[in-house]
Order: C-alpha cells, then sequence, then structure tokens
C-alpha cells in the first residue's frame, strides 16, 4: 500500500540563505528526481521555487518515505534541518499538493507563477520516472484543482503589486497599451518598477529627469527615450500615462500647469500615477476633467483590498481543495482493493477451471457445451464472492483490515503453484493438477 | 401563433437582460458565449414574430409605432450582437437588451395607435420611419456604452477597483463603440429628420409640427451638439457620454409620445 509524503522547507519555515542553499535549478530537477530514486524511493518529485524547496515521494511505508527525503535534503543542507522544514504524509501531504498548485500556500495567495513552476517540477519528475501512479495522479489532479480554484473562485482576481497595478489600471483606461504614450518623470525605484511593467507592454516610453545624464540612463535601463526637462509640458500633452517619482519637495504637477494640459489635452483621459513621497502631483489635479490621479497611497489600498478579497475567496477554495483530496482518497484506496479483488476472483476461478478439467476429461463434452459449463462455473464464482466483494468496496473506516483479512484467509499474498488446468499446461490427462490449499479444504 | 411568438421574444429578452446583468455584477467566467446565445435564440424569435406579423398584416411595419418600436428593439439586438463581436462588450448587454424588451413591450402596447392618414406619402414613410430608425438603433447602442463609460470613469475617479469595475471594458473601447455608433447614427437620424419635415411642409401633417416632433428636434440639436462637440472641440469621454445619454433618453421622450398617441398630428 502506497503512500505520499512530502518534505519542505518554505518562506514560512526557513530563511532565504537556507532556501537559496536547497533550491534546485529548473535544469536540474531531473537529475534531483533521479537521486532520490537512487536513495530507495519509488517516485519523488521536486519543487523549487523562491519560496519554497519540496520533495514530494511515494513508497510502501509513509515513514520510510519521509526519512529518506529528510536524509537527502540534510546531506544537502550539510546539518540538521528540523526546525525549518515541515513534512505532511497521506491525505495531508495530497492537501499540501492541492493547496500550493492552487496558490493558496503562496506568499501572495492567488499568485499564478506557482502553478507553471509545479507543472515545470511534474515535467521533470516525469521525464525522470519520479512520478508514476501516485504521484502523477496527484499533481494531475492538482493542476485540475487549480484550475477549479481559479475559476470558481476570486483567487486570482485583482493584482496585489504596485507595479502590476499600475498596469491593471492603465489598462482599464486604455485597453490595449501597445502603443499607448508612457511618460516616467523621475527616478524613483518604484517608478522605475512600474515603468517597467508597462514597457513589457510595448509602450512608447518617454523619460524626463532634471538630470540629463539620469534620464538617458534609466531610459537606457526601461528601453525608452530620453527628453529634455524643459519639454515637460509638450510630453505631458502627448502622453496617455504620467508615472512620476521625483524627490523633489514641492509640487511638480501644479494645478495651473495641469489646468493648461487638460486643456491643451482637449480633455482626452491622462492617467497619472504619482509614486513619490512627498507627491509630486497637486491632488486637485484629480478633479481636472478626464484626469485619474492615483498616489502610492491608492496603489497601496488597492493592493491590500485586492489582498483581503483573496483571502476571504481561499476559504471556498479550501473547500475546493477538501472535496478533490477525499476523491483522490477514493481513487487511492480503490486501487489498493482492486489487485486484491482480482486476486480473489483468480484463486476461486483456477480452483473451478481445474475441477471443471478433471471432471470433462472423464466424459464426452462437446465444446459448446463445455463452454457452457465454463460459464456456469464463472457464474458461481461470481455469485459465492459478491457479498465479500461487496463488502470490501462498500467498507469505510475498516476498509483496510477487511483487505488484510480477505489476503490472509485466502493466501493471497503467498506465492502459489500455477492452478491452471493440468492436461492443457502439460500434466498427463487425468492426473490431479496442484490446487491452492482452498480446494485441499473445499474437497474435505 | 403571433401572439406566442411575441410573448416567447419578450420572454426571451427578459431572460437575457438578466443574464447579461448576471454577468455583469457577477461574472459569468467562461458561460459570456451562453449569454449571447440567449440573445441570439430571442432575435431568431423576434425576425419570426415579424415575418409573422408582416404577412397577417401584408404591409411594411414602418407604418405605425407598433412596427417602428418592434423593429427597433429587433435592429438593437442584433447592432449589440454585431458590436459585442467586435469590441467584445458583453456586459454592455446589461444595459442594452433592458432598453430591446422596453421598446419590445412598448410595442405591445401600441397595436392600434397611429393608423396612416389618408393622403399620406405612402412610399415615402417606410423611408422617413426606417431611416430614424436605423439611426434610434446605433444611438441605443451608443448610450449602453456611454452609460458603461460613465459608470467606470466614476469607479476609477472614486477609487472602488471592485465588482463591475473588473467587467465592464476599457473606457477608451466604450468611448469608442459610443462615438462610432453616433458617426453611423447620426446621418441616418438626420435623413430620418429632413424626411420628417419634408411630410410637414408638403401638408402630409394637416396640423403641422406635432409635440413629438418638436421633442424630435431637441433630440437632433442633442446629438448634433456632441457629435460636433466631440469632432471639433475633441470632446471625449464623460462629457460626450453624458450627452449622448442626455440626446438618447430625448428620442425615448419621442417614441413615448408617438406610442400613447399624442405623436399622431
Amino acid at each position: 500500500m502506497n503512500e505520499i509524503a512530502v518534505v519542505g522547507l518554505s518562506h514560512r519555515t526557513a530563511p532565504v540563505e537556507l532556501r537559496e542553499r536547497l533550491s534546485t535549478a529548473t535544469s536540474d530537477l531531473a537529475a534531483e528526481v533521479v537521486a532520490l530514486r537512487d536513495a530507495g524511493l519509488e517516485e519523488a518529485l521536486v519543487l523549487s521555487t523562491c519560496n519554497r524547496v519540496e520533495i514530494y515521494a511515494a513508497g510502501r511505508s509513509a515513514h520510510d518515505v519521509v526519512k529518506r527525503v529528510r536524509a537527502h535534503l540534510e546531506q544537502r543542507a550539510e546539518g540538521s534541518l528540523a526546525e525549518a522544514t515541515y513534512e505532511h504524509v497521506g491525505e495531508e501531504a495530497v492537501r499540501h499538493a492541492f493547496r500550493v498548485a492552487a496558490s493558496l500556500d503562496s506568499l501572495v495567495v492567488g499568485e499564478p507563477q506557482i502553478l507553471g513552476q509545479v507543472k515545470q517540477a511534474f515535467d521533470a519528475a516525469t521525464g525522470a520516472e519520479g512520478a508514476r501512479t501516485l504521484l502523477s495522479r496527484c499533481f494531475t489532479r492538482a493542476f485540475a484543482v487549480a484550475k477549479r480554484v481559479r475559476s470558481e473562485t476570486g483567487i486570482a482576481e485583482g493584482t496585489v503589486s504596485v507595479s502590476s497595478i499600475a498596469v491593471e489600471l492603465a489598462r482599464s483606461i486604455f485597453g490595449e497599451l501597445s502603443g499607448r504614450r508612457v511618460l516616467l518623470l523621475g527616478a524613483g525605484e518604484m517608478g522605475e518598477a512600474a515603468a517597467k511593467s508597462l514597457a513589457d507592454r510595448h509602450v512608447v516610453l518617454r523619460v524626463v529627469n532634471r538630470s540629463t545624464e539620469k534620464a538617458l540612463a534609466l531610459a537606457a535601463r526601461c528601453g525608452g527615450e530620453a527628453r529634455d526637462y524643459e519639454l515637460l509640458a509638450s510630453e505631458l500633452v502627448k502622453a496617455d500615462v504620467v508615472i512620476s517619482s521625483t524627490s523633489t519637495p514641492g509640487f511638480v504637477l501644479t494645478e495651473e500647469l495641469m489646468r493648461d494640459v487638460v486643456r491643451a489635452r482637449r480633455h482626452r483621459p491622462l492617467f497619472l500615477i504619482d509614486i513619490a513621497v512627498p507627491r509630486d502631483v497637486d491632488p486637485r489635479v484629480g478633479a481636472l476633467e478626464g484626469v485619474f490621479l492615483y498616489d502610492v497611497d491608492d496603489l497601496q489600498s488597492v493592493a491590500e483590498a485586492n489582498l483581503r478579497s483573496r483571502r476571504a475567496e481561499a476559504e471556498a477554495a479550501e473547500r475546493i481543495v477538501a472535496v478533490e483530496v477525499a476523491e483522490f482518497e477514493q481513487w487511492r484506496r480503490s486501487l489498493e482493493l482492486a489487485p486484491t479483488i482480482v486476486a480473489l476472483r483468480e484463486r476461486h476461478l483456477a480452483v473451478v477451471r481445474a475441477e471443471l478439467e478433471k471432471t470433462v476429461s472423464k466424459l464426452h463434452v462437446e465444446p459448446a457445451d463445455r463452454a457452457a459449463l465454463e460459464r456456469m462455473g464463472e457464474a458461481i464464482v461470481g455469485k459465492l464472492l459478491h457479498p465479500a466483494l461487496h463488502a470490501l468496496k462498500s467498507a469505510e473506516e475498516d476498509r483496510d483490515a477487511l483487505v488484510a483479512a480477505a489476503r490472509r484467509l485466502y493466501e493471497l499474498d503467498r506465492p502459489r503453484e500455477d492452478p491452471s488446468p493440468a492436461g492443457a499446461e502439460g500434466h498427463p490427462r487425468g492426473a490431479t493438477a496442484p490446487v491452492p490449499t482452498l480446494d485441499r479444504g473445499e474437497r474435505r | 401563433m403571433l401572439e406566442a411568438s411575441f410573448m416567447a421574444t419578450a420572454v426571451l429578452y427578459a431572460a437575457a437582460s438578466l443574464a447579461y446583468y448576471v454577468l455583469l455584477s457577477r461574472g459569468l467566467g467562461a458561460s459570456e458565449r451562453y449569454v449571447h446565445g440567449l440573445l441570439g435564440a430571442a432575435v431568431l424569435c423576434h425576425v419570426a414574430f415579424v415575418a409573422l406579423e408582416r404577412q397577417a398584416r401584408g404591409a411594411s411595419p414602418f407604418v405605425d409605432i407598433h412596427g417602428t418600436l418592434t423593429v427597433l428593439s429587433l435592429g438593437t439586438s442584433i447592432a449589440f450582437l454585431l458590436a459585442t463581436l467586435r469590441y467584445r462588450i458583453a456586459v454592455v448587454g446589461a444595459f442594452v437588451t433592458p432598453i430591446t424588451l422596453a421598446f419590445l413591450l412598448g410595442a405591445g402596447v401600441s397595436h392600434h395607435t397611429a393608423p396612416l392618414t389618408p393622403g399620406f406619402a405612402i412610399a415615402l414613410l417606410p423611408v422617413h420611419v426606417g431611416v430614424t430608425v436605423l439611426g434610434l438603433v446605433a444611438f441605443a447602442l451608443a448610450f449602453g456604452a456611454s452609460l458603461g463609460y460613465v459608470l467606470q470613469e466614476r469607479k476609477l475617479r472614486r477609487k472602488e477597483l471592485t465588482g463591475i469595475f473588473r467587467r465592464l471594458p476599457p473606457l477608451d473601447v466604450l468611448d469608442t463603440v459610443s462615438s462610432r455608433a453616433l458617426v453611423i447614427g447620426f446621418p441616418l437620424f438626420t435623413a430620418g429628420v429632413i424626411l420628417g419635415a419634408l411630410f410637414v411642409a408638403r401638408g402630409a401633417s394637416p396640423d403641422g409640427i406635432s409635440p413629438a416632433q418638436m421633442v424630435g428636434l431637441v433630440t437632433w440639436l442633442v446629438f448634433a451638439s456632441v457629435l460636433f462637440l466631440r469632432v471639433l472641440a475633441g470632446w471625449q469621454g464623460r462629457r460626450a457620454a453624458i450627452g449622448t445619454m442626455l440626446g438618447f433618453a430625448c428620442s425615448v421622450v419621442v417614441l413615448t409620445m408617438y406610442a400613447l398617441g399624442g405623436g399622431a398630428s
């Protein structure tokens, strides 16, 4: 009976220095899986992101799996990891995998990158034959769970970083951003980050700074063009989005200046992002027709509101995870049950076939009659086994005990001789075929 | 049969209105196309109703206010479906489909009004009504986009970036739809107004200009001003959207006056 276990460390349990030391590059994931398989694990998958390093593995005993994975990690860390790691086994390991893939365990709940990283880990594990029956099914379901969570809850709605909020707002005003004109005013770090996010959308970026050198350097970093500070007003008239992050103590974009700009723009919408502290843009500018002014507090409060709403949605997501975990467990247990059922049927059918062979070899039976007798034998086996199989399939709490009892009573785990019909397999006609213990018992 | 097709159309429009409302207020993910499908079914039913009625009456629908409202409702639905294919403005259906339903219900209650006046220029009347209806169809679409614009703009200004804000199309798209619909609708509506003025001048309306026709002129003036300010003064966004909504409100007043029987002079 194989079980899944996970041992890992994440942003919640380990400092970045330790996570860095244990992280594995995407190109090395498969080699890592091979190393784990060589360490005696039947299945293994390595997930390594900037926030977590986790090893999922499967084997006959969860305890043994955890021991081997922990030894592997400690060997890599060259020391004990007891405090920095967590472990989950069985159902809890599956739940953890589902929660990680659905971005419920992420630093920023609902962030989309983790799913891609889990897929990479799964591909590497599959390639290295580390994800077979249990892990393969577990992660295939994890992807489906992540998809359900994203489509059925609002967990991924609303971006939560200042840069991406700036992009989202710009899109809600202008739609497609490609070809739109973005003006970056000043050389603040957050302004640069927001400008870079917009530059990724193929905007036309212009940089204005009091220092021409800084403007040139910034333009080169962000993929834009620098403009003289004297051209600020005309650039403001042309721009669709303005990101302001200067270190000037007073307002750079005064109401008077912006009133003229708005008039010259004929009230064309202008998205003004004031990331500077102290602010660059007079707050009264926000009341001008066609101007949408957002300062750093606005953007941060949007981020916090989005995060709160994501956390609220996480409850619905946890319910989806719980249902899916229960379904996975049901599948896993049916997997354990299936070999027992097959073995039970085979054991009984073997007896029937052997007895049938003995009987018909003494009589003159037509092939059609023989086939009918065989069908009768199979039907008898089916009916005799029905209550036992039904009890096994419908058992909940005591299923493991029942499966174990059935295997012990019918000696299903004991290697046995071939009980197939003797005549067909080379035994002299009429000789007694080797039959399982049960047959002898029945004959008595 | 005629009544059944009318009822079925009205029910389907009501269902589509509700579905578009849910699409706007809660979002339906990938189910957007089913909502369009519902409106498509309403349109097919509506076409069947128009065909059956034409067969029963043996006349063009453009000869009285009942037929005018029926075709206006149908045209608005079709125009919206075409616009959403091009501009992906599905949630605007929450504003447009109730209008189509209202037009249809208006047609339902105005069966026996405005009979043809003897001596009326029968050949030109369908042309006058036809082009006016096409203009109004464009204005109804412009109204839907403008209402979306005003709501979205208000959300952005108040920094309420949740709920319908996430589902409404970008301001620029809404402004483009409103502007293009206005540019297409205005010449058609103008042609309708000119033909209407001709009837009045030639004495087709024996009592001169009716109150409804006066409001119709006001409607034309409002739309003309919005278009003028858009093209020449560069008006965009909120002001243009409010002007467009005002113009459409005037046209609804005209239609209501006709439907209540006050339009026929």
